[in-house]
């Protein structure tokens, strides 16, 4: 965590001068891109939240605080969306872990194939694999239909369900938890974990030993990719949702394209942003707090 | 029919001086041309070579000549004037025939016709707001239009080069989204309303009333709306007795009442798949458009579809050029081509929606012009009341979020 | 002790087998209709054809898309890729100033949702477009690489992500004794760093290409006259409904990625019977040196 972590130490002022443009050179082209894509558009969308919508839709210069009052006071979709990403997640983890573990510990070889394999699905248009799911839960072909001849009952409905929406979500962001948890785990060695058993550790206490301590970042990494998108997903729930979730992306939706109505739409992303940047920042907190206590009793 | 291909003929040919001599010089073979649709191949080469700057009679004389030679029917008009050699267009995906699309490419020798597509005219307006540019022609909804003029997104047309508006029904002509008539071409038209499954029901719903009944009783559900705001907005407000386009405060309220009855009884809202639900039975109604009853319902025997006696709205999609097209002269010939007859039939058949021109009747293929999904009764027609933007009323809004949060319950 | 791990064993290849199931199950729908003779509907069985793929193969508009598709996000993934590790490895250099600095800035740009960075985008470019217009007169219009600008803000972030989680807590024995025998920076990266942080690298870009080449929403917003990606002719097709046409389109490029892996496969297969001979021969010397 230190800052000359590269191992690279300045041994020399001349040495010290070329290291800094290094670092201010590596830093550059994502800086910029920060900057520019990034901070602009959102000093943008700060300044239209305290806009009113111009006649016609769209913005108008203004200062009001009118779009934040709003926006708070329709919190519904908020935390309706908080529930399905909390769940998302969690549903993510439980696909993708022992996925990340079986590619990184057990594929051998064949690795880097079943990785592009895992991708290869996504590379078919978004909409039309949402419509092969609509067949496949849907009752006549698919598993609704299955299950109401196989036991007999009437109506069994998934699709519109939050099962459905939650499948649908978990199958779309899986790659976003598998990668970072692959990419942990694959680094870990083996013999640790043979080790840990040779000192006589049972196989939890290697797990949160030995396992969990290395997969931490990439499980870190892996739930913020995924809880935050999902948070602004709105295409899922409108198409295996049959439009009865009503979540935050759709709220946006709702205020910038259909009501024309920029600012509002804005106030309610800014407040949004707000809240996923505490909750990011808490949970990160809360993550390293214990890591860096390790690190310190290690040293 | 000779008459009309006269008609046609002066109408539909250019308008400049040089232009109208083409088209007069060949009235006289008017009479041989037959009225079926032809391939307009022939002409392809004539238009093409002519420079502007070439005397009269070389296109006169080469269009001529093409038309005898292989007596095509389409008596292609050589443009008065040099088009760009490309066209950039903004629409939805499949809305124009690929036929017609050839035919113009060949007959005003463009190189490229760029289609690009959008999936909603939200998504239009937003692009046109934030500052997007660079096409020349779209196809935006009717209630959209006041708010684009007024944003000076669209350009003003001079009508005298679009001969051709002239065979639009005046029904779709001068009215309040274009009252002068400087805007827009209207494009296709259709309605909203109830689309049904006759066998999965006690009773036929003819009215908006006993759509009202029949979601709370045995539909309940099993009814299904289209996610667009003001789409839904018809039912209550109509069903009340009040203009689809209220932003009464006191209407809105009543309509609110409607909808939060109605929610929890219903299955979904959706406008991409509810074809599909109706057709497999887990949906007996929808509220909702007529494009279904030919794609999903195509073999669902018992579907049907019904304009509500209290009245409906209905759309027209129109043609546009944007204010900062980069190529008009092309944009100002697609907008005459399209609405030649013949063109205009094929389009129709293509994307089997309700041509405001009716001229091109004449070539729609009768089972479609049967077709009163498509085509409207002329009863139904006087029940339509057309959609306007009311995007601007934060009631209707918040009325909507409300409605879409409670709806399934 | 043994049986345990034996069931843990199983349970890993069968979760394994059953997810990537999971995952080409709708795969497998999407490919069985796009055998689908239906006149239209894609959701009606209008009995076995071919006829999609031909109707695909002619068809300008979504040819055009297809080749937009690659035009953008190749480029988008090259970028995001070198951008994103460097910052990685830059960020290892720097104090917790900058270097917080940097983290809120990336997990911001994964927090705003695409709908909200999308339309900001969107004035951000008309009004710079503008701007340059009226003051050097030049010619500037959204197409690929304002699609491509904005899809690299996420896909670095990723990248970023990726790598930083397998730097941290990666062997740093291994640069520092190369830095201790006089090795320079960059042989050390290339010799030590570099392999060591492939994975995640290749994992980046392979995650960068399928997020820009499916990408609906900011593309819809950043696009120009011209470059329309597939996934807005899909989303374009909605209101009149969805084709096979697609389903064509994407089991062909399933078809050409599944024959370009199995080549791939094959060569690894080989590459590794040459290279198991040869390290076996290395090992006995080894062995044989001890």
């Amino acid at each position: 965590m230190a800052g000359t972590a590269t191992g690279v130490e300045p041994r020399a002022p001349a040495n010290r001068l070329r290291n800094r443009l290094l670092t201010f050179g590596l830093l550059l082209p994502a800086g910029a891109w920060y900057l520019v894509m990034l901070v602009l558009p959102l000093v943008i969308i700060l300044i239209y939240s305290f806009g009113v919508r111009a006649r016609n839709g769209g913005y108008e210069p203004a200062f009001v605080f009118d779009n934040y009052a709003r926006a708070i006071s329709k919190a519904d979709p908020f935390i309706e969306s908080l529930q399905m990403s909390v769940m998302g997640t969690i549903g993510c983890l439980l696909v993708g872990l022992p996925l990340a573990y079986f590619l990184a510990m057990r594929a051998g070889r064949n690795k880097s194939t079943l990785l592009l394999l895992l991708v290869v699905p996504f590379w078919t248009s978004f909409l039309i694999r949402t419509y092969a799911w609509l067949i496949i839960l849907g009752p006549n072909l698919g598993l609704a239909g299955q299950i109401e001849s196989i036991f007999g009952v009437q109506d069994v409905q998934i699709l519109g369900s939050s099962f459905a929406v939650l499948l649908g979500l978990v199958y779309g962001y899986l790659p976003l938890m598998v990668f970072p948890l692959y990419v942990t785990l694959e680094r870990m060695d083996r013999t640790l974990i043979e080790a840990s058993k040779d000192l006589g550790a049972g196989r939890w206490s290697t797990f949160r030993q030995v396992t969990l301590p290395i997969t931490l970042p990439g499980l870190v990494t892996g739930s913020i990719l995924v809880f935050i998108p999902m948070m602004g997903e709105y295409v899922i729930p409108e198409l295996l949702g049959v439009g009865r979730t009503y979540l935050m992306g759709n709220a946006l939706v709702t205020d910038f394209l259909e009501a024309r109505n920029w600012p509002s739409g804005a106030a309610r992303a800014v407040l949004l942003i707000i809240v996923m940047i505490v909750t990011v920042a808490g949970y990160l907190w809360f993550v390293n707090r214990g890591r860096r206590t390790r690190d310190v009793s290690v040293l | 029919m000779t008459e009309r291909d006269i008609k046609d003929l002066l109408t539909q040919g250019p308008v400049s001086r040089r232009g109208f001599l083409a088209a007069a010089g060949l009235t006289g073979l008017s009479a041989t041309i037959a009225a079926c649709t032809g391939t307009g191949g022939a002409a392809s080469d004539a238009p093409t070579a002519a420079p502007t700057a070439a005397p009269t009679a070389v296109p006169t004389a080469a269009a001529a000549s093409g038309a005898v030679e292989s007596a095509a029917p389409t008596v292609a008009p050589a443009p008065s004037y040099a088009v760009e050699d490309e066209l950039i267009m903004y629409n939805w995906a499949e809305y124009i025939s690929d036929e017609n699309i050839k035919k113009f490419k060949a007959e005003y020798g463009l190189k490229k016709f760029q289609y690009d597509v959008f999936d909603n005219n939200d998504v239009l307006m937003a692009k046109l707001q934030g500052g997007a540019s660079g096409y020349d022609v779209a196809s935006p909804t009717m209630n959209y239009l006041p708010a684009m003029i007024e944003s000076g997104f669209l350009q003003k047309l001079d009508m005298s080069r679009i001969p051709n508006m002239e065979l639009i029904n005046p029904v779709f002509r001068k009215q309040w989204w274009d009252p002068t008539e400087e805007y827009a071409v209207p494009k296709d038209y259709g309605t909203t309303g109830i689309l049904y499954r006759s066998t999965l029901l006690p009773s036929v719903p003819t009215s908006w009333k006993e759509f009202y009944d029949l979601i709370k009783g045995e539909a309940s559900g099993k009814t299904i709306f289209v996610k667009s705001r003001d789409d839904v907005f018809i039912f209550p407000l109509k069903m009340l007795g009040y203009s689809l386009n209220s932003v009464d405060p006191n209407e809105l309220e009543q309509a609110r009442q409607i909808l939060l009855e109605v929610a929890p009884h219903l299955y979904g809202l959706d406008s991409n798949q509810y074809g599909q639900t109706m057709a497999d039975g887990t949906a007996s109604m929808a509220l909702g458009w007529t494009g279904e009853l030919g794609q999903s319902l195509k073999d669902t025997k018992d579907k049907g579809y019904v304009v509500p006696t209290e009245g409906t709205a209905f759309w027209l999609d129109t043609w546009v050029i944007l204010a900062d097209a980069p190529h008009p002269e092309a944009s100002y010939a697609w907008l005459n081509f399209i609405h030649r007859p013949e063109i205009q039939g094929e389009e129709t058949n293509f994307n089997l929606y309700a041509t405001p021109n009716d001229a091109a009747k004449a070539y729609v293929k009768p089972a479609i012009l049967a077709d009163p999904a498509i085509f409207p009764s002329e009863e139904a027609l006087k029940n339509l009341e057309g959609q306007e933007d009311t995007s601007d009323s934060t009631q209707r809004n918040d009325i909507w979020e409300e409605f879409q949060s409670k709806v399934g319950g | 002790m043994d049986r345990w791990a034996g069931l843990v064993e199983f349970y890993f290849r069968f979760h394994t087998v059953v997810v990537y199931a999971f995952l080409y199950l709708p795969i497998f729908v999407v490919v069985v209709f796009a055998f689908n003779g239906t006149e239209r509907a894609i959701t009606l069985w209008g009995g076995f054809s071919t006829k999609w793929f031909g109707i695909a193969l002619e068809d300008e508009v979504v040819k055009t898309a297809l080749a937009n598709s690659f035009i953008v996000a190749i480029p988008n993934a090259i970028l995001a890729t070198v951008f994103g590790t460097m910052a990685a490895l830059g960020l290892q250099r720097v104090g917790r100033k900058l270097k917080m600095t940097f983290d809120t800035l990336t997990y911001m740009s994964v927090i705003v949702p695409e709908i909200v960075i999308a339309l900001s985008t969107l004035v951000l470019f008309a009004t710079g477009f503008d701007f340059v217009r009226s003051t050097f007169g030049w010619k500037v219009n959204f197409g690929y690489p304002t699609i491509i600008a904005a899809h690299v803000l996420f896909n670095m972030s990723l990248v970023l992500l990726l790598v930083r989680a397998r730097l941290s807590g990666m062997d740093r024995s291994l640069t520092e004794a190369s830095a201790d025998l006089f090795a320079t920076p960059w042989r050390t990266f290339r010799q030590i760093t570099f392999p060591q942080l492939l994975p995640a690298i290749v994992a980046g870009f392979l995650l960068s290409f399928t997020f820009s080449f499916d990408d609906f929403v900011i593309t819809t917003f950043t696009s120009g006259p011209g470059s329309s990606t597939l996934p807005l002719f899909v989303f374009g097709q909605v209101r009149r409904g969805v084709t096979p046409e697609t389903n064509a389109v994407a089991t062909m490029m399933l078809a050409f990625t599944l024959l370009l892996l199995l080549v791939g496969q094959m060569i690894l297969v080989w590459q590794a019977r040459r290279q198991g001979r040869r390290s076996t021969a290395a090992m006995a010397g080894v062995i044989a040196d001890t």
